[in-house]
């Protein structure tokens, strides 16, 4: 035995007074800051898209209804789902996170949980409440880290001093590459389908744009909306406002895509791919006005096989698509492919043909198994302020009208527009056109009594009103078109408004008497709003009508309180030509519903 | 505002010296009464008149004229009539101006929506401003204090028509 043996055993004991080098309690320790730990969910933020649950690969996130479940609400643009963890799959990879639309999701540094029984592992964060919901430390997204392009593709449009002087299109339309890096964005969560008035399957066909099979996506459009070239280029875009990739990017272009569908399917090819109709079935149905709610209840009525006249009193289809919106929005060409198809289908035009002149709405009721009433709004409303008797004081929808229909206007040097609405901009534009094409300058004043936050215009068309030279002043509020000693119209004289509504959102507006100022116009045009004629339907059935607050009284499938008659569109539902389609599908189930009853009866 | 003619009612010189002929709380009340029941008789005749679309204006009008007659009806019967008066002119409604620049029409015979609307909104303002100059040349006191709320009522009653206004006239185009 060596001295070194001897002492060896000793030398261990001095390690006695040393810290241990393992954790005396490994249960209570605190994880790394950035640990990727049990889920949180910010659920005022989320809006139950789903994109977590398809980012998943291990199939551990179900998105499950949490409506009215512990006080949670939702709201448009949001499922009403919630993404629920099984941390039987979990593997912590941190996608769902990452790719999270709203940023809501993310990762506490909490990592131990105790349970007995297994199916406790699954849990809705945010709403089963668990007690590491407040960690502040854990995983969230890095800054910047995104996994899809927060920003839109651009579309190429004319530049202001390009489009001034004429009335050719603006937008251009997406090139393939173009559309397909804007389709890339989509996280196909279909939120926007809920918004979208007439449901159309938006998701479905951005897919097709980025698998390039066009021919699908056009059939998708076709089979819900039969103005698809037309909502593509001048559409609300409602689906927009609650699309996911709004929350922390710029929404997907939906409308752009959905144009760049019907451009890049030959319109040749339009009819074979949409089918033909289905075999006739006897029965007659008649459409007073041929805009976008009267076509599409056609176009369906057609397709299952009924016989549908539309009667129209202006010389061409397509309403205030056709007589309301400007060329440089909506070509003429464009709006004549939607009708073309329409009418392929087998519906027979009756134009230049008007209801209580050329034709009643008795002589309707009997030739007919049902009538549609679907007339629009096409007279404009007067502020009837002083002086706006005058005759050089317009309609704006008059205006649009007869420019539209071919008129060559003479513009005059100055102008005077009221009205903060899509008509205001549309007329103030187009007579810019006009002013720059006959004087070489442009001379117009646009007013409106609402703030500019509260424009019932698209900003979007503020802003080009902006680059076109139109001087937008709000808050101001029209006293007086003025007229000198020789009736020659001098402009408007306004006032300031310091508010327009209550803190109820109520009509109350509040004026600057001192604030006064008189705009330049040799014309003054009125865009305060419209409103429908519906003296055409004569004393008798106007008596014997229902009536809501003025407009006509339809049940929720457009069926009037007379049971031949429905109505659709701007005159009961408000202007807007994606309601009035949707709208129009409406009318058409009921009436096709109503018309397979009738034969049910006549076959007992 | 334009003068109109018929029917004879608050806002009208012949009310005016009507109300200011009136010595006592009661006669007052009384008169203006009867203006809100002549008013109402009015939407009432017209009611049938009109084309069925409007006919829900009309009703509402005369709807309201017979709430502002029944206020006036309670308020004369009431032993707390200086402390009701009190609780509503410590609350002056303000007059949005609105419609003050807006024609006062000829009714016709065939009037439109927004044509009954802008003849309602006259008949408030005119008798709006009746009862704010009756109280302004009034010494202080009950009779001072009346009219000063029947003006603030009728401010109201206008303030009201004038959201109806904007609602169905202004929808801001397309």
């Amino acid at each position: 035995m060596s001295v070194r043996d001897v002492l060896s055993p000793f030398a261990a004991w001095k390690h006695l007074f040393r810290d241990p080098v393992s954790i005396k309690d490994p249960f209570n320790r605190e994880a790394s800051e950035r640990y990727r730990g049990f889920h949180q969910n910010d659920i005022e933020k989320c809006i139950g898209c789903g994109t977590c649950e398809a980012i998943c690969q291990n199939g551990a996130i179900d998105m499950l209804p949490v409506s009215g479940v512990d006080g949670v609400q939702t709201r448009p643009g949001d499922s009403g789902l919630r993404p629920r963890i099984d941390y039987g799959r979990c593997c912590w990879c941190a996608l769902c996170v990452d790719v999270c639309m709203t940023g809501s999701l993310s990762m506490s540094n909490a990592y131990k949980w105790v349970e007995a029984d297994p199916d406790k592992f699954r849990y809705i964060p945010g709403v089963d409440k668990k007690h590491w919901d407040d960690y502040e430390h854990g995983y969230r997204r890095p800054e910047g880290h995104r996994l899809n392009a927060p920003e839109r593709i651009e579309m190429p449009e004319l530049e202001p001093g390009e489009r001034i002087d004429s009335f050719a299109e603006i937008v251009g339309g997406y090139s393939v590459e173009q559309a397909r890096l804007e389709a890339d964005r989509c996280v196909t969560c279909g939120i926007c389908v809920a918004t979208c008035p007439t449901h159309m399957p938006i998701p479905e066909y951005i897919s097709a744009v980025r698998d390039g099979d066009y021919e699908a996506g056009l059939k998708l459009l076709y089979d819900s909306n039969p103005f698809s070239q037309i909502c593509g280029k001048i559409c609300t875009r409602r689906c927009e406002t609650t699309c996911a990739a709004s929350h922390e990017g710029d929404p997907i272009a939906i409308r752009w895509l959905k144009r760049h569908i019907t451009e890049q399917v030959p319109f040749e090819r339009y009819r074979a791919i949409i089918g033909e109709p289905a075999a006739a079935t006897g029965h007659s149905v008649a459409i007073v006005g041929a805009g976008p709610a009267g076509m599409t209840t056609a176009f369906d009525l057609a397709r299952l096989g009924h016989k549908v006249h539309v009667y129209e009193a202006q010389s061409h289809a397509g309403g205030m698509t056709r007589y309301g919106i400007p060329e440089y929005r909506l070509p003429f060409d464009t709006i004549q492919r939607e009708i073309d198809l329409i009418v392929s289908m087998g519906v027979e035009m009756h134009y230049n043909t008007r209801i209580g002149a050329d034709i009643s709405m008795a002589q309707l009721q009997q030739d007919h198994d049902a009538v549609v009433l679907s007339i629009g709004l096409w007279l404009g409303r007067s502020t009837r302020v002083p002086g706006s008797d005058h005759r050089n004081v317009y309609k704006a929808v008059d205006l649009l009208r007869r420019i539209r229909d071919g008129e060559q206007l003479q513009a005059p040097k100055s102008m005077v527009v009221i009205g903060g609405g899509n008509v205001a901009m549309d007329i103030a534009r187009s007579m810019a056109r006009l002013q720059q094409q006959q004087h070489g300058q442009i001379a117009i004043t646009l007013t409106a009594l609402e703030d500019k936050s509260h424009f019932l215009a698209d900003p979007v068309e503020i802003k080009e009103s902006i680059e076109e030279q139109v001087t937008i002043l709000d808050s101001r509020g029209p006293q007086e078109c003025m007229v000198d000693d020789q009736d020659n119209l001098l402009g408007l004289r306004t006032w300031r408004v310091h508010s327009i509504f209550d803190e109820n959102g109520r009509f109350a507006p509040s004026y600057d008497d001192g604030d006064e100022m008189v705009h330049e116009g040799e014309w003054v045009v009125e865009a305060i709003g419209q409103m429908s004629d519906v003296a055409i339907l004569g004393d008798e059935l106007t008596e014997k009508l229902d009536w809501n607050r003025g407009r006509i009284q339809v049940d929720e499938d457009g069926r009037t309180s007379e049971s031949w008659l429905w109505s659709a569109g701007d005159m009961v539902r408000g202007p807007d030509v994606v309601h009035a389609v949707a709208d129009g599908h409406r009318t058409a189930r009921s009436i096709h519903a109503h018309l397979s009853a009738l034969d049910k009866q006549e076959n007992a | 505002m334009n003068e109109q003619s018929t029917p004879p009612a608050e806002g009208h010189r012949s009310g005016r010296d009507r109300l200011a002929a009136s010595t006592t709380v009661a006669e007052i009340l009384e008169t203006a009464i009867t203006f809100e029941q002549t008013a109402r008789d009015f939407y009432r005749q017209l009611t049938p008149k009109v084309s069925k679309r409007i006919r829900w204006l009309v009703e509402e009008l005369a709807e309201e004229e017979q709430r502002h007659y029944e206020l006036f009806s309670d308020l004369l019967e009431r032993d707390d009539l200086d402390e009701q008066i009190e609780a509503v002119i410590d609350r002056p409604a303000a007059d949005t101006r609105f419609s003050d620049c807006i024609h006062l029409p000829d009714l016709g015979e065939k009037p439109d929506d927004q044509t009954v609307l802008q003849y309602a909104m006259g008949r408030e303002h005119a008798a709006m401003e009746q009862y704010r100059e009756l109280a302004e040349s009034t010494a202080a006191g009950p009779i001072r204090d009346l009219f000063r709320y029947l003006a603030a009522e009728e401010t109201l009653h206008k303030a009201e028509l004038e959201k109806l206004y904007y609602e169905t006239i202004h929808s801001g185009g397309v």
